[in-house]
């Protein structure tokens, strides 16, 4: 069984390739007098990945954070499904299918391997405040839906802490699309990870592309955007510096730009070698 | 195109899993009460060999009762701590509790039930505060509770003052309610020769309720997760907040609890007293096998810990000993716990069975 | 809407229930006028300045008498009072510094830790400032250079309460020191001890009732020869009270100091005597005495400290003394 099929079996059957998810408009935030963020035009569409590159300070975590409701934007526009909408909290966006895996925040290591697959959606037998947790089914359907997206742990009752860092995200994006997510947020998901972990982690940004999901893949590292990303963005002292398409760029494109593009150009000429 | 991952053989789904069982010195050792377990035991078995006069049910019950009147705070401490926060307060806040039924009843002429009422929605009303304030400004849960500490403190012993004249509040004894809540708070029964303290009883209810509330409730999960990853806890839609100050308000129910226990036992409060024992429950909770920077711990640990603190207070005067020393042992047994939780939590975190 | 109308209720029925429960309910405060016990520190109109300095830890109903004693003495001798108190050493050092500094006319001071307070002692007594001690520093006030003393004996109160102990046939009291490290409360016990040798000493949180009470429960039970328990503190003594209920042995209680409730004790023969230091003469007396030594170059004492206490209270004069606990000024 491939992973494909299984992210296929818990995506959403209604989303179709290309319709727009998130749509930002002339987005911006500010934090008190400092502008993080402006004038940022994005559609994340489904089944696509739009990759979203920039140095650190760049903006781009004030952008994953506008979208996953931890910060109200300050300007512009942020539609969800064609409705323009403000996201309060993390839960909020959470109801509108906008699931967000953070880097180093993606799970509680001290908790075990099923209660971090559950943390937020616990299954409960009723609605009154002792009511008991269905645990047994709760590890039954971890254990389950991590085996069929290939991740083998030994014990479900370990501390997730125990896993490697590669295993971490794949849990975590595994949780988001188990329950529900239309559009994946990854924040920089291979940036602590070896090459091996790296290639596991980009497997399941593209297994999720082909279910049909929104991915929006947060990173500085170009050739890994570059593998699976259809759209991409490279951001600069919080405002657009590009925005093209798979097709109108080449990777090294990507790469200069990254490392800086014109500035690196002047640079060389004033280092004169 | 299909990717399919090569890393792992996949098993259909209905296959039944094939688990790793780890040795049961692992998942017991991964436990956070055995450290405080075994420590229960062998301070048990020691004072029993040690002191004549502690091998004897009466002994034994003097020594649940001393624990539980630390221990049913403790337990909320416990909680807060795995909850990734702390209370300074909780040691003044009994009195603050007690004093505000007592003083209240007594100035105005009121049935003591209303002034138990009116005691517990103050209790609660600071530990909202204490939550809320920790949440609203981001300040440390250490400092905040200072302060609410020291403003307690300062106005349990002013109010008195002013209330009554004196630093000590009146007695309530001859006021209408006394004897229906001081049997539900501080009454004690006999079976054969020894007396059993209702808050024992409490005291053992609230553990239960803690250790079901930890393990088996979404709450519990919610518990964990704002104590161990408090930002990651939230991205994934647990109510950090509300879960935070609801723990803090558990804090100053169980304060409110054995003030109203100190208050109907002893019918006059002096308002100065209270102070020192927020550590005495931090003592008893870390003890127990609670991380002090928090995510990791249980009920049933606070409570061994509570236990220890009750059994060593007083086995030191069944054995005769000079008590002078309790403190500096009781310090010996903060510091080995500490290096046993340390252990523990590099045995469960550190070892990768992935 | 319907959890408005809710609340709404809620507060109505919570409103019947308060006021019903106030109109029927009996044993509280007695509705009388305030009775004058301690008075507040009218603006003085013999013009004296006096600094009131004690190392009070605040709570403790002791200091409250002290306190309630100054004030009136304050009152009727028309003396400005300014009370401050630190128990820490260093910082009481402080205080006396600052009234030395702000020249008050007179200073009263405790003098608890007498090498820490000379410093501060000396600077008054070198800007002419008259300085008297009270409660503590019997054996140094005079090498300090305090004028007059006024204060009880801690060894000398613990002996005399002994020696009663010991008239009345016991054998093994056990004297509780309810605050660890101090030495006016080890010096009570050393004084018991001289009397009758079978005492032991047990250290107990003083700010913890419970706590007492089941640590003097389980050192009842643990030796059954303890025929009394000496207290150092009236609270602690209503602990002892509960502790031998609770394990059921026939030992006597005897206590230092007073409060409300232990002088109803007294009288209902649940506790034998207490040793009374009268706090409350102790802080009148050291602001009169100042008042007098400014005013008529006074001395009281003939040159010796003044002793306050020991004052016994027992079944034969408890009901003289029972409504002046209830004023806080005994």
């Amino acid at each position: 069984m491939t992973v494909t099929d299984t992210l296929a079996q818990h995506a959403d059957a209604n989303l179709t390739k290309g319709e727009p998810l998130i749509e930002t408009i002339g987005i911006g935030k500010s934090y008190g007098a400092i502008r993080a963020l402006r004038g940022i035009d994005l559609r994340v569409n489904a089944g696509e990945v739009t990759c979203v590159l920039g140095d650190n300070g760049a903006g781009k975590s004030t952008l994953i954070k506008i979208m996953s409701g931890l910060h109200r934007h300050s300007e512009g526009t942020l539609k969800v499904d064609g409705r323009e909408i403000t996201l309060s909290s993390p839960r909020e966006a959470l109801d509108h299918g906008i699931a967000t895996v953070y880097q180093d925040l993606a799970v509680v290591p001290l908790m075990e391997v099923w209660r971090n697959f559950f943390l937020g959606s616990e299954l409960t037998g009723g609605r009154f405040p002792l009511a008991p947790l269905k645990t047994r089914q709760m590890k039954r359907i971890a254990d389950e839906e991590l085996r069929k997206m290939g991740i083998v742990v030994k014990n479900i009752d370990q501390p997730i802490g125990t896993l490697s860092g590669g295993q971490r995200q794949c849990v975590a994006i595994a949780r988001a699309v188990y329950f529900g997510a239309r559009v994946l947020i990854l924040d920089e998901p291979t940036a602590a990870l070896g090459v091996k972990q790296s290639g596991v982690v980009l497997k399941y940004v593209a297994a999720a592309r082909d279910a049909g999901l929104g991915v929006v893949f947060i990173t500085h590292n170009p050739h890994h955007a570059y593998l699976v990303g259809d759209h991409f963005v490279i951001l600069k002292l919080g405002t657009t510096a590009l925005d093209r398409n798979r097709a109108d760029v080449t990777l090294d494109e990507l790469t200069t730009q990254m490392a800086g593009g014109d500035e690196l150009t002047e640079l060389s000429h004033e280092l004169g070698r | 195109m299909s990717h399919t991952v090569q890393t792992a053989p996949a098993p259909t789904p209905s296959e039944p899993t094939n688990r790793v069982t780890l040795g049961w010195t692992n998942r017991v050792l991964a436990r956070p009460e055995v450290g405080a377990l075994v420590a229960a035991v062998i301070i048990f078995v020691f004072f029993l060999s040690a002191a004549p006069s502690f091998r004897s049910a009466e002994s034994f019950f003097t020594v649940l009762y001393q624990s539980s009147t630390i221990g049913i705070v403790a337990v909320a401490v416990g909680l807060l701590m795995i909850g990734g926060e702390f209370d300074l307060s909780a040691g003044v806040i009994v009195y603050t509790g007690g004093l505000v039924n007592s003083m209240l009843c007594w100035y105005f002429g009121m049935n003591l039930w209303v002034g138990a009422l009116v005691s517990l929605a103050f209790c609660l009303a600071i530990g909202f505060l204490n939550g809320y304030l920790v949440m609203r400004t981001g300040i440390p849960s250490f400092l905040i509770t200072l302060g609410t500490f020291f403003v307690l403190q300062g106005a349990n012993l002013g109010v008195t003052k002013l209330v009554t004249g004196s630093v000590s509040s009146p007695d309530i004894s001859r006021i209408d309610g006394y004897d229906s809540l001081g049997a539900i708070f501080s009454s004690s029964f006999k079976i054969g020769p020894v007396t059993v303290w209702i808050t024992v009883l409490w005291w053992l209810l609230f553990v239960a309720l803690a250790a079901w509330v930890l393990t088996r409730t979404r709450t519990g999960n919610w518990i964990y997760a704002v104590g161990g990853a408090p930002d990651s806890a939230r991205a994934v839609g647990v109510p950090v907040i509300k879960t935070k100050i609801g723990l803090f308000m558990t804090v100053s129910f169980l304060g409110w609890f054995v003030g109203m226990h100190t208050l109907y036992r002893f019918n006059t409060l002096q308002a100065g007293n209270g102070v020192g024992n927020e550590f005495l429950y931090i003592i008893a909770a870390v003890v127990g096998g609670t991380l002090l920077t928090g995510g990791f711990g249980n009920a049933v640990g606070v409570a061994i810990g509570a236990f220890i603190f009750g059994m060593t207070s007083l086995g030191i005067v069944y054995a005769g000993w000079d008590p002078n020393w309790f403190r500096a042992f009781l310090g010996v047994m903060l510091l080995l716990a500490v290096l046993v939780n340390l252990y523990v939590k590099r045995l469960s975190t550190a070892r990768k069975v992935g | 809407m319907t959890t408005r109308r809710f609340g709404v209720r809620l507060l109505a029925v919570a409103a019947v229930v308060t006021l019903g429960a106030t109109a029927c309910s009996g044993g509280g405060r007695e509705r009388t006028d305030d009775s004058d016990s301690g008075g507040g520190n009218a603006p003085g109109s013999s013009g004296f300045t006096i600094a009131f300095i004690t190392h009070e830890t605040p709570g403790d109903t002791f200091w409250d008498k002290v306190k309630n004693g100054a004030q009136q003495a304050a009152k009727d001798t028309g003396v400005t009072l300014k009370y401050s108190n630190d128990p820490d050493a260093a910082k009481q050092a402080v205080l006396i510094q600052n009234a030395v500094d702000s020249k008050v006319s007179g200073i009263a001071t405790t003098l608890v830790t007498p090498n820490a307070l000379a410093g501060s002692v000396k600077a008054a007594t070198d800007a002419k400032i008259p300085v008297v001690g009270f409660n503590s520093g019997l054996d140094q006030y005079r090498q300090l250079g305090a004028l007059m003393y006024f204060g009880s004996d801690e060894t000398l109160a613990g002996q005399s309460a002994g020696q009663r102990i010991a008239q009345d046939g016991g054998k093994h009291p056990l004297c509780v020191i309810q605050q660890a490290g101090s030495v006016a409360l080890e010096a009570r016990c050393a004084g018991v001890k001289s009397a009758v040798p079978g005492s032991e000493n047990i250290q107990v949180n003083g700010a913890d009732d419970a706590a007492v009470t089941s640590t003097l429960q389980a050192k009842l039970s643990q030796d059954k020869s303890i025929d009394y328990i000496v207290t150092l503190g009236a609270p602690q003594a209503v602990d002892a009270i509960k502790a031998i209920e609770q394990a059921g042995s026939s030992a006597k209680i005897v206590t230092f100091d007073l409060n409300a409730q232990v002088a109803q004790d007294i009288q209902d023969g649940r506790i034998e005597f207490s040793i009374d230091q009268q706090p409350y003469v102790q802080g009148y007396l050291a602001v009169t005495s100042l008042y007098l030594n400014l005013k008529n170059g006074n001395d009281i004492g003939g040159g010796k400290a003044v002793l306050t206490g020991p004052s016994f209270v027992d079944g034969t004069n408890i009901a003289t003394i029972l409504p002046f606990t209830k004023n806080n000024t005994r």
